[in-house]
């Protein structure tokens, strides 16, 4: 199968620079990453994906192995999970045995270690795509991107291929609608982003304080609705919230 | 087997009538407030005052209940910004006030049209699911047409305590045209119909595990499941996510290289096969005896 092509930073320059030297506690296998690394000094569980695999059945176990390792043996320790990944993997045999039901339990993990003291950082390094971000990364407490990845649901080509809708109408619409259009900073307008961090940022700091500020407490729709992305979201919530007491 | 209508054949609002006591759904949100999707508007798409989802409070059984169910002949009942915060809404009142939530499920997912808010959308529903989950307020997904559980939506099903299905209601992520696009015709056939529900319908989850209940294409029997089910919950615990974590790679172990779902059906307890294929789902669930 094709993987789309980047001209991306290689994954572990991409590791170097969220973690530094404590980088090589971070293993690398098959383009899913598992292990423990120092952020400001303190040790987080790291795992994620890279070079933009798909995630499969396997990968899903691993990642979730690692998750329920960490709640075991490292306690309230952070989590990061870091996002490289263009989508589920696209296969009849994944179908059969359950994909849907892999990444079900690899959220199961991850709220496990929610409920259990353990702050969730997402950080999008590479693509950060339909299926690939829901099964992991868009269940982090707090979802931080890199300026040069590639987050939302699919680019505006992909996305007029299924809809039949014209490309340049897509494009234009994108200008007053930023759900359409696909990047980190349009996906921060939604409140699906809560920072995108530039090339000239410190990461390190900036994932540090990430860690710092954290909050369990869902804040995505009040945040589409500050930065005027997503509209409607948090008011229908709410309407829905206040009719159903009545 | 009861008679009447068949639960796939009905529409979302029949279903619900269905499934609740009479007289007792009391819908949230309902047509008359006119909540439509501006994306579809700009984009010259009809609109749908609901925005294609169904929600309220009813009752099952004499139990309280919050209740939806997706359009799925409205854009293939996928998720924009009004549906997908109904429903986080849904159950985050779900998880506040205590009282289970049941969704009946039609949908591939996403609407595209709608780009990402949709996306985040599931996300956010996805946490208010596993509110409900550790309030142990039980949370159930009923699939039970070929539209089913697809996309993020399948992914969504998943994340509830428990998952009702018939043998019509398909359960995934992938679709099979898109797989086939991808893999060829020669991986998947996707108008090899046998092979799609063997791949994706309720009889395989069931084996599997995925779905907790494989009842008759009716609405009586979907509500005597789901009715079932309403006094329990599963928390998520390190325990079960450690069981699970066993059950999914052996799984994966056994039948990782088949291509075959026949030796899937096989390996999981069906002696059978032909007559299997034909049995109606609740016979195909005595057939099967599932943890034999």
């Amino acid at each position: 199968m094709k993987k789309p092509t980047s001209k991306k930073p290689s994954a572990r320059a991409v590791l170097a620079r969220l973690f530094g030297a404590s980088a090589k506690g971070i293993a690398m296998e098959k383009s899913v990453l598992t292990g423990y690394a120092t952020v400001g000094g303190a040790g987080v569980c790291v795992i994620g994906t890279c070079d933009g695999t798909y995630i499969d059945n396997a990968a899903a176990l691993r990642l979730a192995a690692h998750v329920i390792d960490c709640v075991e043996h490292h306690p309230k320790t952070p989590i990061v999970m870091l996002v490289d990944s263009a989508g589920q993997e696209p296969n009849r045999v994944a179908e059969m045995l359950g994909l849907a039901s892999y990444f079900g339990h690899l959220l199961s993990c991850l709220e496990l270690a929610r409920r259990k003291g353990h702050k969730l950082i997402t950080v999008a390094t590479g693509q950060a795509i339909g299926g690939a971000f829901i099964c992991y990364g868009m269940f982090g407490d707090r979802i931080y991107a890199l300026e040069s990845a590639s987050v939302g649901l699919m680019p505006i080509e992909a996305m007029s291929a299924v809809t039949k809708i014209p490309v340049p109408v897509l494009q234009k619409l994108s200008k007053t609608l930023p759900s359409l259009e696909f990047g980190a900073k349009p996906f921060a307008l939604l409140g699906g982003v809560q920072e995108v961090w530039s090339a000239k940022d410190d990461v390190q700091a900036k994932l540090a304080k990430a860690i710092a500020n954290s909050s369990t407490e869902d804040n995505r729709a009040e945040l589409g609705k500050k930065r005027g992305g997503r509209k409607l979201a948090l008011d229908v919530r709410k309407r829905v919230l206040a009719s159903s007491l009545r | 087997m009861t008679s009447g209508p068949l639960f796939h054949e009905q529409t979302a609002r029949q279903r619900i009538a269905a499934l609740a006591d009479t007289g007792s759904f009391a819908e949230l949100l309902p047509p008359p407030e006119r909540l439509t999707s501006p994306y579809l508007v700009q984009l010259g798409i009809p609109v749908s005052f609901d925005d294609g989802l169904v929600i309220g409070r009813a009752k099952i059984g004499g139990k309280k209940v919050y209740l939806a169910a997706q359009v799925g002949q409205f854009v293939g009942g996928a998720v924009g910004e009004i549906h997908g915060a109904k429903l986080t809404g849904l159950f985050k009142a779900a998880a506040r006030d205590r009282v289970p939530c049941v969704l009946i499920i039609e949908s591939g997912g996403v609407r595209l049209h709608e780009g990402s808010a949709g996306e985040i959308a599931i996300a956010e529903t996805m946490r208010a699911i596993f509110e409900c989950r550790a309030k142990k307020v039980p949370t159930i997904a009923v699939i039970a047409t070929d539209i089913g559980a697809y996309g993020g939506m399948g992914i969504l099903s998943t994340c509830c305590d428990f998952r009702v299905m018939t043998e019509h209601g398909r359960l995934g992520i992938s679709g099979p045209i898109v797989i086939e696009k991808w893999m060829g015709k020669k991986a998947y056939d996707s108008s090899n119909r046998a092979l799609v529900w063997k791949t994706s319908g309720g009889k395989t989850k069931y084996l599997l595990g995925d779905a907790d209940a494989l009842v008759h294409d009716g609405a009586d029997a979907v509500r005597d499941a789901v009715a079932k089910l309403l006094g329990k919950s599963s928390p998520v615990s390190l325990k079960g996510v450690k069981e699970r974590q066993k059950e999914l790679e052996k799984r994966l172990k056994r039948f990782g290289d088949t291509a075959d779902p026949d030796a899937v059906w096989k390996g999981m307890g069906v002696r059978n096969i032909e007559a299997a294929s034909l049995a109606s789902g609740p016979e195909f669930a005595a057939l099967a005896k599932r943890g034999k």
